[in-house]
Formats: structure tokens, sequence, C-alpha cells
């Protein structure tokens, strides 16, 4: 199973990356090979080697993006197994691994074929056994992982590709004030859906090979600051960047002060890491999170209410993404242009009809109602009879395809994580 | 029989698929008629002497029942909306695996277009209702544009799923029998909007058709020279789009070269009749009912006198079938 693994791996990631192929293969052959002397006398020297070979490269590319060559090619899935090998490399180096022997095995750790290009940000040890015990498919795997992937689908192409209409009409038309409101709102569902869908999908497929991936969303807007929302909301990179940036920078063992130096020097490595002109968006997500206590209430639907309007005007740096100024004033015209009036009569010429609004709204709800209900409804699921799963994995596979919004005549967006 | 259950359950499902499926396509009969006009060659009886193939130009200008009332001529249109040169040699093949007939008319406006004129709209309405065959699979692989895919022809729920919420009773009305809009594919415009003014000519920087335009021109001519089919040459008498002399030219030259009769029927205007105030339905780019009738004699005239054509007015079994037609067209001229 794993040899076939590896092998769909580098063939999906050849049709998709072509020559990016030689740059993960250069990072992974010298990592594997420093990684040899992480547990010896020059260890130290052999980790800092190691992640600079693979941090040069990154930064490269990441600072290509920063200059705007705009026709340089980027390694896909850059992002993601650069933060996977140097895991891999520091666990190594503190000895909460044992070295890897096979390349291949190491190499499939890597570059496994579902979270290449948008995650779980996958730790080796997290994933080791897995790939040690997946030998053959089991019917039970293929009866979780089809569900699953089917409602990523769902989140993905009947709600966010729907949702883009009405963010794309907002910024072409170059919008200010309520509608940069309503777009910055509505934009923390679409990520949820798009991020959260791609993710459903990636945990889908691995289930059906046997391997299980954490997961990497938890209710996330049941958060009552924007520190919780952060521990719900990627989980896997905040895990991370707890793991390899804030804790080895003294973490919470240091007085109040350096503690919220720290969280806002996590957050901006967070805001680089999704690219440069991220960079004011993880500033400002640190500074909140660093002052989240001073922002509670007493009141818990107040709280949620307050955390979800402060991460979506945040999201503002997502869509206008490729501007470090614009983000700034599509903000401050939130404050200073008062067209909400004008934005009332101006909804049913966003994008959507009548019936798409209420399909959208439809969708929305249901989306909610299963992710807070999701224990109960996966365990029913689970117990239920095979002609109920498949009637139900039925049922929704049609109401994707009638409602979806894909094809011809749709700018339909990659998702958006793959872009990172 | 758990699994019997859930095969059956998928199979419910399939049958709800291609119901959706068809509910969501567009059922080109009151609106977009020239959606209809592929699907209708379908049922014909399949004994045509004459094919006239092309563009536009050819299923508003061009009348089998006046050729039939006016010469015996049995005839159909396999024309639609901007086919395109590959899209007409493509029809013609298919048409060829139903019938062989004496004469192929070809209306050449299409050559003017290369590669680039593909546009997804058109080949929707030409591929969308033609049968499978291995000519459709050609003529969709080289009818596609950027972004179009195979599959969304073969499903086409995949291209048509946002009209969930745009169908209209025409969707219900017609979602079993679709309605029969043409008369052997002449679709019928009375409506007058008189000629008043075009663009100006614009000069092009290559009058040149393209290699592509030649490579099916050629494939046409082969095919109907294998067939023993008399392929005639024709452009319809359009005031617009403008049909330069060098296009005039490299047709007179092509068709010396290759032993066709060409018409550049524009230059008939005045002997056929047509009046631009009267006989056109779009200020001169296409034949009104009007127009069509007097070119459709005038080109009959041109069929029976040159090309060894049947009169099938005296032939019992086809005339019964042709005027059983030509009653409901009259009928439905005269409302």
């Amino acid at each position: 199973m794993q040899i076939l693994l590896l092998i769909l791996s580098i063939l999906i990631y050849l049709f998709f990356g072509k020559i990016g192929f030689i740059y993960l293969l250069f990072s992974c052959i010298s990592s594997f090979i420093l990684s040899k002397y992480l547990n010896g006398r020059h260890k130290k020297l052999a980790l800092i080697m190691s992640i600079t070979l693979t941090l040069i490269l990154y930064l490269f590319f990441k600072f290509i993006n920063f200059f705007d060559f705009k026709n340089i090619f980027v390694p896909l899935g850059i992002s993601y197994y650069t933060l996977q090998i140097f895991s891999y490399l520091i666990d190594l180096y503190k000895g909460k691994i044992k070295r890897e022997k096979n390349f291949f095995r190491y190499l499939l750790y890597v570059i496994y074929f579902p979270y290449i290009f948008i995650g779980p940000i996958t730790k080796y040890q997290d994933i080791k056994e897995d790939f040690d015990h997946c030998k053959k498919f089991h019917k039970e795997n293929f009866s979780l992982g089809i569900p699953r992937i089917v409602w990523g689908l769902f989140k993905k192409i009947v709600i966010a590709n729907r949702m883009w209409i009405i963010i794309n009409t907002i910024t072409n038309n170059s919008y200010v004030g309520s509608y940069v409101l309503l777009a910055c709102l509505l934009y923390s569902i679409l990520l949820y859906c798009d991020f959260s869908g791609g993710i459903d999908i990636v945990l889908g497929i691995s289930k059906i090979f046997g391997i299980n991936l954490k997961e990497n969303f938890n209710l996330p807007f049941k958060s009552e600051s924007v520190k919780e929302f952060w521990n719900r909301w990627h989980i896997s990179l905040g895990t991370w960047l707890r793991d390899y940036i804030y804790i080895p920078l003294g973490g919470n063992r240091c007085s109040k002060i350096r503690q919220k130096i720290n969280v806002i020097l996590t957050f901006l490595v967070s805001g680089f890491w999704h690219g440069t002109t991220y960079i004011f968006w993880g500033l400002l997500n640190g500074i909140l999170v660093a002052f989240s206590s001073k922002l509670k209430t007493k009141y818990k639907i107040l709280n949620q209410i307050i955390t979800y309007v402060l991460i979506s005007l945040l999201w503002v740096f997502f869509i206008y993404q490729n501007s470090f100024i614009k983000p700034f004033t599509m903000l401050i015209s939130i404050f200073t242009t008062f067209n909400y009036l004008d934005l009332f009569k101006n909804i049913p010429n966003l994008g959507l009809d009548i019936l798409n609004y209420i399909v959208l709204i439809i969708s929305i709800l249901t989306l909610f109602y299963y992710d807070y209900h999701k224990d109960k409804i996966n365990q029913k699921f689970k117990t239920s009879k095979i002609e109920f799963k498949t009637f139900a994995i039925c049922l929704l596979v049609i109401i994707i395809l009638i409602f979806g919004v894909y094809g011809f005549g749709f700018e339909v967006k990659d998702f958006i994580y793959s872009k990172f | 029989m758990k699994y019997i259950k859930c095969i059956i359950i998928i199979g419910v499902f399939i049958l709800i698929f291609f119901f959706i499926n068809h509910l969501l396509m567009p059922k080109y009969s009151e609106t977009l008629r020239e959606g209809s006009l592929t699907r209708e060659y379908y049922k014909e009886d399949k004994n045509h002497e004459v094919i006239f193939l092309g563009d536009c130009e050819v299923y508003a200008n061009f009348s089998p029942m006046v050729l039939y009332e006016k010469a015996g001529i049995t005839s159909y249109v396999r024309g639609n909306s901007q086919q395109l040169i590959n899209q007409s040699y493509y029809i013609l093949k298919e048409t060829l695996k139903y019938e062989i007939p004496k004469v192929v008319v070809f209306n050449v406006n299409s050559m003017r277009y290369g590669e680039d004129e593909k546009n997804e709209a058109y080949n929707r309405l030409l591929i969308d209702n033609m049968k499978w065959s291995k000519e459709k699979i050609d003529l969709i692989n080289s009818s596609m544009t950027e972004g179009e895919t195979f599959l969304s022809y073969v499903f086409p729920i995949l291209r048509y799923h946002s009209r969930f919420s745009k169908l209209t009773s025409e969707d219900f009305k017609y979602f079993l029998k679709p309605k029969q809009n043409s008369f052997n594919g002449f679709l019928i415009t009375k409506k007058i909007k008189p000629y008043t003014s075009l663009p100006p000519k614009k000069v092009l920087a290559n009058y040149n058709f393209s290699d592509y335009s030649y490579e099916y021109l050629n494939k046409i001519t082969e095919l109907c020279q294998k067939n023993n089919i008399e392929l005639i040459l024709i452009k319809a008498p359009s005031l617009y789009p403008y049909w330069y002399n060098e296009y005039d030219n490299q047709i007179r030259q092509y068709a010396l070269e290759n032993n066709l009769d060409y018409y550049n029927l524009f230059e008939e205007k005045d002997v056929i009749g047509i009046d631009y105030q009267l006989d056109t339905y779009d200020g001169g780019l296409h034949l009104n009912l009007s127009g069509a009738t007097k070119l459709s004699e005038y080109f009959a005239k041109i069929l029976k006198d040159n090309y060894n054509l049947t009169d099938y007015r005296t032939d019992k079994k086809i005339s019964s079938i042709y005027n059983e037609k030509l009653k409901e067209y009259n009928k439905l001229i005269k409302e």
C-alpha cells in the first residue's frame, strides 16, 4: 500500500507540479542525508544546515512572490512540505522521534498526495504508524471516507463557490463602505467552507487508505475570543507555530510583556507563511490574540459576535490580497462611507438571484446544524444501514450536481489554501 | 440482499440524474429555436437529393418547401447558427451515414472564420441535440473552446445545472416532446426590419482565408467526390458581414481549380428581386420569409436546369409527404 501511495503521490504531484518536483526532491534528499547526523556529535550544525538548505529555497520563492515576478514559478505545496520537513528535523534533533531510515518512506511522508496541496500540516510521529499499518483496503474505511469527501465537495462547490460570486461582484466593482463589511463577514464563512471543505476531502481520501489525519477545524465560530478562534481554526498550523516558534521563543514561561511579544512574533511568522502581503494580517491578529482577554464581556453570545466581526474584518487582507495598501483603505472605508441603505437596495444585484440566495442560506444553515451536532450525526451515520448510507451519499451528489457553482462560465476558484 | 438494495438505490438515483439532466437542458422550442435544427433532422425521412450546409445564411434563406413546390426537389438544410467550416464537414459526414444526396450546397461564408471564431454558445446550439456517433465525438473535439470539457457534452447537467433558477414553463411543456420549428431545416421568420445603414467597411490587414479553412474545404470537396456528390459553392445574399472581393476571388479560384460551380447570389440580388426594405428581418443580415421565398424560387431554377435532379411531385409516396408539409407550411405563412 505504501508503494501505491508513493507512486500515486509522485504522479499526482508531477501532473500538477512538474518541475516543482525537482525542488521538492532536493529538499527531501538534503534533509534526509543531513538527518543522519541529527543525533551525533555535530547535531546542532546538522540541524542548522538542513533547515537552512530547505529554508533558502522556501524564502527564495516567497521573496519572488514579494517582488511580484508573476511569471516565475513556485513549487506546489512548498509552504506545507517545508513545515513538515522542519518539524521532522526538529523533532529528530530533540530526540522525540526515531530517524526514518528508508528514504522512500520519508519521501512519502513529505509528498503524501492528500495533504501536500492544502494540509493539514502533519507531524511525522502522527502519521508514521498509519503508514505502517495501511496494508489493504477496508470497506469500513470506504463508508467513512466517501461521505466525508462528498461533504467537503458540498461545502466547497455549493457554498464557497456561490459566495465567491458575491465577493467578486463587490471587489470587481470597487464597492466600498458597507459592501466591504459585507464581503468581510461573508468571507469568514466562505473561507471556512473552502478550507475546511478541502480538508474534509483530504481526510476522506486518507480515510479510504486507512490513514487517519488530525482534524484541522473545531467549531471556530463558537469562539469567544480571537485567541480561542486560533485554537479552533487551522489547528495544524497553529500547533506547528506553537511547537516550533512560540515555545522556543519562551512561550508563556516568561514575563507578561515578553509573552505578548512572543504571540505577536508567532503571528508575524504565520502572516509571512501566508505570503508577504499578509504580514499586517499576522501582526494585527497577533495583537488581537495578545490582548484578547481585554475584549471579553460577560455575555457569551456577545463575545462570539465580537470575535466573529474582528476575525472577519481582518480577512480584508485575504480579499484584497495583492496589495499592501488596499486592505487598509478598504477597512477605513467601512467606518467612513455610510452606504448601508445603498447596500440594502443593491443586494439583488450582487450576482445571485433569489433562488440562489435561498440555496445559499439553506446550505449554510445545514452546514452549521451539522457542525454543531457532528458527533451525534456521525455516530448515527456510522451505525446506520448501508442502504441509508448509499441513499444519503447519492442525494448529496445530486444536490451538488444541481446546486453547485462550477463549470463553464464560472470562474471556479481553486482551494484558497492551495495557493499558500 | 442489502447490496442488491444499494444497487437499486443507485439505479433510482441514476434515473433521477438523467431526468434532471434532461429537465435542465434548454428545450430549444420557443426560445433559441435555432437549437432545434440539429435534432429535427433525425425525424426526417432521409431521401433528399439536395443538402444545404452552412450557417444562419442557409437556414434563414433557403426554403426546401419552395424548392419542392417550384421544381419538385427534395432537400434539407443542415444549417446551424455560426456553423463553422470544421462543423460543416462533420455534419456532412454524419449526413452521409443516413443518405447520399446528389448535390451538396455549401455556403462559403464560414471560410472567413478560422479556428479562432469558436464559440461555446454556438457549439451548444449545434451539438446539444446531436445523436452520438464518431462524427459527434470528432465534432466536439474540433469545436471545443478553452474552458469547455468533453464531459459536459456527455452530461449536459455539468453545463446547465445553473439553469435550476431559470427554468420556465417551456422546460416542462416540452420536456417529453420538443416543438418542431423548421420545415426541412428552414426557419421561418416573417418579421420585417428594413435595411437602414451598416457599419463602415473596414480595410482588413489580411484577406486570405486561413489554412484551417482551406483544410476543411478540401475535406468537404474530397468527401463529396468520394461519394459522387456534386458540390456547389454559394454565397448567400447578405448585406453584412461584408463579403469582400478578395474573398470572392479566392473562392472563384478554388472553384476553378476543383471544377466546382460557385454562385455569388449577392451579385444576383437584383435578378432575384430582393428588396432589402421588405425582404430582411434584421436590416440586411438575413432574409425573412418573403426574401427566402424569392431566393429559393431563383435557386430552384438553377438546380433544376443544371443538375440532373428528379422532380418528385409525380412520386406518389414522396409527394404525399411533401404535400402534407406544404399544407402546414402554407397555413403557417398565412397566419
